[in-house]
């Protein structure tokens, strides 16, 4: 358990429910003034028309789901290594989170490529990688589903975790090898960003509002994952003294 | 550093000397890939010319029947608590994993060495001269292959869905391999020269080592109880 009492779990839940609900506020802020910067602040761009601001919620999506994987990847060596359950607990979180995002990713993705491209898919390099971390995703989750001891399931998830770490740069490395047929950067590059300076204003805001409702969202469901191993625990608690008492003794 | 190694042939001759007593993973996964081999042969166009699919036919065919054995691997080790009694050995689990795996290298080596000469048989499908190229590609490849798949056959074996789990965790991961091995072979079997995959090879060996070191170390998670 990684609290000592109920007082200790009331009062951790406590902040974490500050901290959680500050953050969503500021995200919440965040997600308004990008959305009316999208919709109204930045010029259309010239050449690929009115579908490029899709670009503004595809980038910021895809920045949080890769950073998602980060944590999961840190997350779990540290698990493996110091058994707390609190980086299990953030590692599940960030994981479900790196799902909803990389999903957000692959849905606006080929919504703009039908337009832009002409086809909905194409195998291109950043297409494929990220199509993979959803797998590897994907599998994460199953894995945990399948084992029937808990501690197996975070032990099985995290060697997972750490794994998937060492093979998305490898897979980054091998699906570059084919030509890739992505737009290249036109804000991080060494020389300056290309793009105006309204595209940038609007992408770092989205950036910025997509970063805190990552956040946000994280402290919540680390939050409810910590309820749900208290209830876990008290559940198993209450069957364990009802098998130990003789029958007639009912404890309720 | 000779006790180790030791150790690792220890855990790789009790499996070997299990398989050839049984046969059971050879023919299984013999069996399986001449059965893909029928089934591609039933489901290309007469069109196609088979040579320029090769390599996908023979790799697809590879790593079915690959973690059609995987799965066993661990499954069989599952079954009476066998695993137990090897753990308990005072042994590093390093050098169990790797017994393991070279146990079921040997094995998928030897279904190969079938599959090769029956995609020859069936499909006309030469060697484009280069033997020695393939044979380092194919077992460069395999080495990948097997370091991951033995890493998530244990994991596997351990959960509720068993093998069926395999695939979907294996193939994701497996990406690097399929992508230089699958062109690597599919080059050398339309009979360019061997200089030409050197870059693969070498992408192939550095991915290999990489697998080994990682799995070797994660191994003492997975089977710790």
């Amino acid at each position: 358990m990684w609290w000592k009492n109920e007082e200790d779990l009331v009062e951790s839940m406590t902040g974490t429910w500050r901290w959680a609900s500050g953050l969503a506020v500021l995200a919440g802020l965040g997600v308004l003034a990008a959305f009316w910067m999208i919709f109204f602040y930045v010029p259309t761009e010239a050449s690929m028309g009115v579908v490029q601001r899709i670009f503004y919620v595809h980038v910021p999506a895809a920045w949080v789901a890769f950073m998602a994987f980060g944590i999961v990847a840190l997350c779990s060596i540290g698990y493996l290594w110091l058994r707390d359950e609190r980086l299990d607990a953030i590692s599940v979180s960030a994981a479900e989170l790196g799902v909803v995002f990389t999903t957000i990713v692959l849905v606006t993705g080929p919504l703009w490529g039908k337009l832009a491209w002409g086809a909905w898919w194409v195998w291109e390099p950043r297409l494929t990688l990220t199509l993979l971390l959803w797998f590897i995703y994907i599998g994460y989750f199953v894995l945990r589903g399948a084992t029937d001891n808990p501690e197996r399931g975070k032990r099985f998830a995290a060697v997972l975790g750490v794994v998937g770490a060492v093979d998305i740069p490898l897979i980054h490395v091998s699906v570059n090898w084919f030509r890739s047929q992505h737009p290249q950067a036109v804000v991080l590059r060494p020389e300056g960003p290309t793009a105006g300076p309204e595209i940038v204003i609007t992408l770092l805001v989205s950036l910025l509002a997509f970063t805190l409702t990552f956040f946000a969202l994280l402290l919540l469901r680390y939050g409810l994952e910590k309820l749900r191993c208290n209830a876990e625990a008290l559940r198993f608690a209450a069957e364990s003294t009802r098998h130990a008492t003789p029958v007639g003794g009912g404890v309720g | 550093m000779r006790d180790y190694l030791g150790h690792v042939w220890a855990v790789a001759a009790k499996d070997l000397a299990l398989e050839m007593r049984s046969r059971e993973r050879l023919v299984g996964m013999g069996t399986f890939a001449v059965l893909v081999a029928v089934v591609w042969s039933f489901s290309l166009d007469p069109a196609v010319r088979p040579r320029s699919v090769a390599g996908a036919m023979i790799w697809v065919t590879i790593f079915f029947a690959g973690m059609l054995g995987l799965g066993r691997s661990f499954a069989l080790e599952r079954e009476q608590e066998a695993l137990t009694g090897v753990l308990l050995a005072p042994v590093d689990r390093g050098a169990i994993f790797l017994g393991k795996f070279l146990a079921n290298l040997l094995i998928l080596l030897a279904v190969e060495a079938l599959i090769f000469p029956v995609y020859g048989l069936f499909f006309g499908i030469g060697l484009g001269g280069s033997l020695g190229g393939v044979a380092l590609v194919v077992g460069l490849a395999s080495v990948g292959f097997v370091a991951l798949g033995t890493l998530f056959g244990a994991v596997a074996a351990h959960t509720r869905l068993g093998e069926t789990l395999l695939p979907i965790l294996l193939l994701p991961l497996l990406i690097p391999v399929v992508i230089f091995g699958v062109s690597a072979t599919q080059r050398l079997l339309i009979g360019r020269p061997v200089a030409e995959v050197m870059g693969s090879v070498r992408m192939l060996a550095a991915f290999d080592l990489i697998y080994l070191f990682v799995c070797t170390l994660a191994f003492g998670s997975v089977v710790e109880e």
